[in-house]
This record gives structure tokens, sequence and C-alpha cells, in this order.
């Protein structure tokens, strides 16, 4: 790898911001890459601001600041709006267009899922919403980090419902094979 | 060697576990909670001690007692339970007790805002206890791995010097998440360079001579001829004196057992200064930053360098005697870390880069260093810039 791969999610407290980037964090530690996560939260975290910065390298991290994300999860359109304007043209920028309203012109792109509906209609419960955008960021990220390496991780750092959790990952990866197999990075 | 996805939090658990810390009291705080948290968890694993305290203040007083009872002992807090900290503090400076103190600092003043990185206490660190007459020992981590491995440091450099020695570390440092390696076998320790210091037990009479020495065993409650340990002035037995000769002597030791003998507290990381024109400096995490905007300032031709500063007090005037400009990067708007720059780099021109909360960008620091050395005026927007010295 000849750069960094910076990911970016933000969302509120509660929504499992710093649970996804533990386990995209975690997941490329399993596959020998260095990793670092910044969060940054409120007092109040459920319903407040959280946002996870994590940067994935072949080399030790020197800074760990997320200035142009190659991946954002956008959970919330507070997260879009306060940090949308870090994103290139490069930028992969996941979210709901129920929750989140990208404008058309805005020059990333855009994969657009209504994960919580969907992972309220698959697995009966939204909160499963995470671990299906999970499955889209490893597919996009290619071979670089393993389906297996993250199933790991899902099985580690998830204490219930592990098997409907391991389930939407794959769905996740599933979703972006049958909507966006031809995406060229 | 074990390779795990941690926090800064959980890696100092470790350093102090394998250092040999046996007792640790807390009141829980953002961002440092999980130490506490962590640590009620290990220490029963290793039979040691883990006591919720009513307060920071307590919680200091507690670890001092420990360490007077013959444990290695740490607390752990952030702002507004450091200040806290205060009294315990100059206790066990003055009383020569080792002990050390996580200070995970977050955005203040006073309780200011929990989940963001500050700043704040750069001087509150080297002042803490009212009173002067002392020196002390403040280390700065900017990473995981260097929060591990500076625990490990701070316990040993607290029972060689026979006081307390504080970890200054941030929210960033605490709370993120980082590859760790953690020693499994003794080969792993001799990779890491990790060194150990066991506690020693005074054996009395004389457990306050008038000497710069190091090495010498710290008061044991119970385990020699009963040193007397309180907050006065000590005579050479540890009796309280109202004499002040020596409190002379006794304020000569607390200061020069420190300053002579800084080769083994001195500490520094230095990227490109040789042929820079500008120098970054910064501690904690912004110094990663830093890094960064040195190497891709470098290759855009700037002659920039950089300094990381990982043992803040005592300060280190000689890294900056070189003929630059010297550009400070702090997680603060009112410059602390500078004035202390300015004062060591004397007729070269200081500037202040300043925010807290948020970490500086590379683009940011780069813009600065690019206007600096342009001779322009930073170009911030009025209430964020500050010329802090002679251009």
């Amino acid at each position: 790898m000849s750069e960094r791969i910076e990911f970016l999610c933000s969302g509120f407290g509660g929504q499992g911001v710093i649970r996804t980037g533990q386990i995209a964090g975690q997941a490329a530690v399993e596959a020998g890459l260095h990793t670092s996560m910044l969060i940054s939260h409120g007092t109040e975290t459920r319903g407040g601001y959280v946002r996870s910065q994590v940067i994935i390298s072949d080399d030790p991290i020197a800074s760990p600041v997320v200035e142009h994300p190659n991946y954002f999860l956008a959970l919330s359109q507070a997260a879009w709006d306060r940090f949308g304007g870090l994103c290139q043209p490069f930028s992969c920028v996941l979210h709901n267009p129920e929750k989140v309203a990208i404008p058309e012109n805005a020059d990333v792109q855009k994969f657009a899922i209504q994960a919580e509906q969907e992972a309220a209609r698959r697995f009966g419960d939204p909160l499963f919403a995470n671990t299906l955008w999970v499955g889209i960021f490893s597919a996009l990220l290619g071979p670089l980090i393993t389906e297996a390496h993250f199933e790991k991780v899902i099985r580690m750092r998830t204490t219930r419902n592990i098997e409907e959790n391991v389930a939407a990952f794959y769905h996740g990866r599933a979703l972006f094979e049958s909507r966006w197999r031809s995406y060229k990075p | 060697m074990k390779r795990i996805f941690e926090t800064g939090n959980a890696a100092i658990c470790e350093g102090a576990i394998l250092a040999g810390c046996r007792l640790f009291a807390g009141y829980p705080i953002t961002p440092a909670t999980e130490i506490a948290e962590n640590m009620s968890r290990r220490l029963p694993e290793e039979d040691g001690f883990y006591l919720q305290a009513e307060d920071e203040i307590a919680a200091l007083h507690i670890c001092n007692g420990a360490s007077l009872g013959g444990l290695k002992a740490m607390t752990a807090t952030s702002g507004p339970g450091y200040i806290l900290f205060a009294d315990a503090f100059g206790w066990a400076l003055s009383s020569e007790i080792p002990v050390v103190i996580v200070n995970s600092q977050r955005v203040g003043p006073v309780s200011g805002i929990t989940g963001a990185p500050g700043q704040g206490e750069f001087y509150l660190s080297r002042y803490l206890a009212h009173g002067g007459n002392y020196e002390t020992i403040v280390l700065a981590p900017a990473s995981v791995q260097e929060a591990f491995l500076l625990t490990v440091r701070a316990f040993y450099l607290a029972e060689r010097f026979r006081t307390p020695v504080t970890i200054l570390a941030d929210q960033m440092v605490t709370d993120g998440w980082e590859t760790l390696l953690l020693p499994e076998t003794a080969e792993d320790i001799e990779e890491m360079d990790l060194i150990f210091y066991d506690r020693q037990v005074h054996p009395g009479p004389d457990f306050y001579p008038p000497t710069d020495d190091i090495d010498i065993p710290p008061v044991v409650l119970g385990h020699n001829t009963g040193g007397a340990c309180s907050d006065w002035t000590p005579t050479l037995k540890g009796h309280d004196t109202e004499d002040i000769e020596l409190h002379h002597q006794h304020a000569w030791r607390l200061i020069h057992k420190i300053l002579n003998h800084r080769e083994l507290i001195d500490d520094a990381e230095e990227w490109e200064v040789d042929d820079a024109e500008i120098i970054l400096v910064a501690y904690g995490t912004p110094s990663r930053v830093v890094k960064s905007a040195v190497s891709e300032g470098r290759l855009q031709g700037l002659r920039i360098g950089g300094i990381r500063l990982i043992s803040l007090w005592p300060f280190q005037d000689k890294l900056f005697q070189r003929k630059a400009s010297y550009l400070v990067v702090e997680l603060n708007w009112d410059g602390q870390l500078v004035r202390e720059v300015e004062r060591a780099a004397r007729a070269n021109s200081v500037h202040f880069w300043g925010r807290c909360g948020e970490l500086p960008t590379v683009k940011e620091l780069l813009l600065t260093t690019q206007q600096i050395l342009e001779g322009k005026t930073i170009s911030r927007e009025a209430w964020k810039t500050v010329r802090w010295s002679h251009v």
C-alpha cells in the first residue's frame, strides 16, 4: 500500500459510531496493518454528537487525523453537514438517503442504501444497519482486509445477537455485489 | 509479543501492572474513567488493590499511603480532578513518596468539554503544588504504545528519584484506539528496552539526607525505624522542623536530585531539524500531525523541521538553541508551551498555533508555516490569531 486509508464515521450517540470504528480498526490489526482511531464525543454520549476517525496503513501512523476521508459513513444529517466539506471526489460516502440528504451536486462517490429499513425487514431490527454498513465498507475496501478478518472481529466485538450481526455483515457485502459490482475506486 | 487493538487507557494499566503497580485509587472522570475501570478488573488478578475513592483528593492521598506502606501506586484523572490532587501531590513531593499520576487533558477551563482533547495543564503539571522549591518530572505520551512505555518509565523514575511522576496525556491518547504491542516474554521486554526498579526499603534513620543523590530508598512505614512523614519540612530523620537551614537543604535536594540527573529524564524526538528554517514544536497527539506536516512540507521543498517533547519537565532548553523560527502547536488558545519555548529560544522568533478540542490538520500547519517563512501575518480569523512574539 502506497497511501494511507482514512475512514470517518459520525452520527449521534447510541448509533454505534464507536463500535463501527472499533470493528474497522481491529479488522485492520487482524490483517497485520497499522491502525489508529480517535474518538470524540460529548458529555452525554447517548443522543450527542460522536465521531470516530480511523486510519489504516502499512506504515506506522503519524497524524491520526482524517483530513480527506476515503470512506465516510454519515449516520446523521449533522454528521454530513459538519464533515462533508472534508470529502474529495474520491471519497466514498455511505448514507441512508431517508435520513441523510447529500446534495445532488456534491462531488463524491455516493453509496446510498436504506440500511435501517433493510435491517429491520431482513433481521427484525434497524440496529443491525451498522454491521450491514460494515459489510458494504469491507466490500469497498477490497482484499486488503478479508471478510474472515471482519467476521472474526464482529464475533469478538458484539456481545448480543452475534449470528444476526454476522449475517447482516454478509448481507451488506451481498448488497454491494448486487448494486455496485462494477464500481472501481 | 502480543499484538492487540486497544485504548491508551488500557495501555497505561498494562504498563503500570508490568512495572509492579499493585494499588490504584481513583475517582472516575472522562476521559480517564477506563483506567479505573480496567484497574478494578486487572489488579485483583495480580493480587493488587483497587479502591474507588470518594474524590480525587482522597485518591492521591490513598496512593501516598499505599506507597508509604511499600506498594507501588498510581492514580488517574482529567483536568477537573487533577486540580484536586494539589494537596496530596505536595505531600508526595516533599515527603519524597514514589507515586505515578496520570492526567488525560481535556477541554478546559474547569469542566469544559469531556470527550475532546486539550492541553491546558502544561504549567499546572509543573506547579501543581503550592510553595515552590521543587522540580518535578512530567512525561507526555503521543500514542497508545507510548502510553504503555512511558507508564513503565514513570514507575522506574518515581522509584529512583523518590518522587511523584506525572504522565501528561490528552483525551486522544487515552480514549484513542491503536495497535498495541505488549511483551509476553523476557526477550520481548528486552526488545522493548523496558527497565524496572523494585521498591527498596530505607533502613533509616537518616531518611532525608542533604544530597542530590538518587537511588535512596523511600520511607516505608513499619518496615524500619519508623521515619516520620508529614507535610512539614523534615529533619534528617523525618521529624517536623521550623529550622530554615534544614529547609534550605531540603529544597536544594528536591530541586537538584532532579536537575543533576537529567540524563535519566530528558527525552525528545527531532525530525529534519539540521537545516530547518522553521521548526514546529509540540507534545502529545498534536506532535503526530507535526510529524506528518514535516514529511509533507519537505516533499513540497520547505525547510521545515519538528521537535516532539517526550519529557516536558524539567524543560529541555537545549533543544531550542538552533538559529531558526519556531512554531509551537498546542491544543489550547492561550499558549502555554509557547511561553517556555520563547524563554528557551531567546533571540529566535517564536510563533504560536493553538486550538482546543480539535487537532490541527497538516494543511493548516503548512499554510501557517508558509506564511511565517514569507514574513506574512498568520492569516486566521481574528479571534483565532495569536502573533505570539517578534517575527
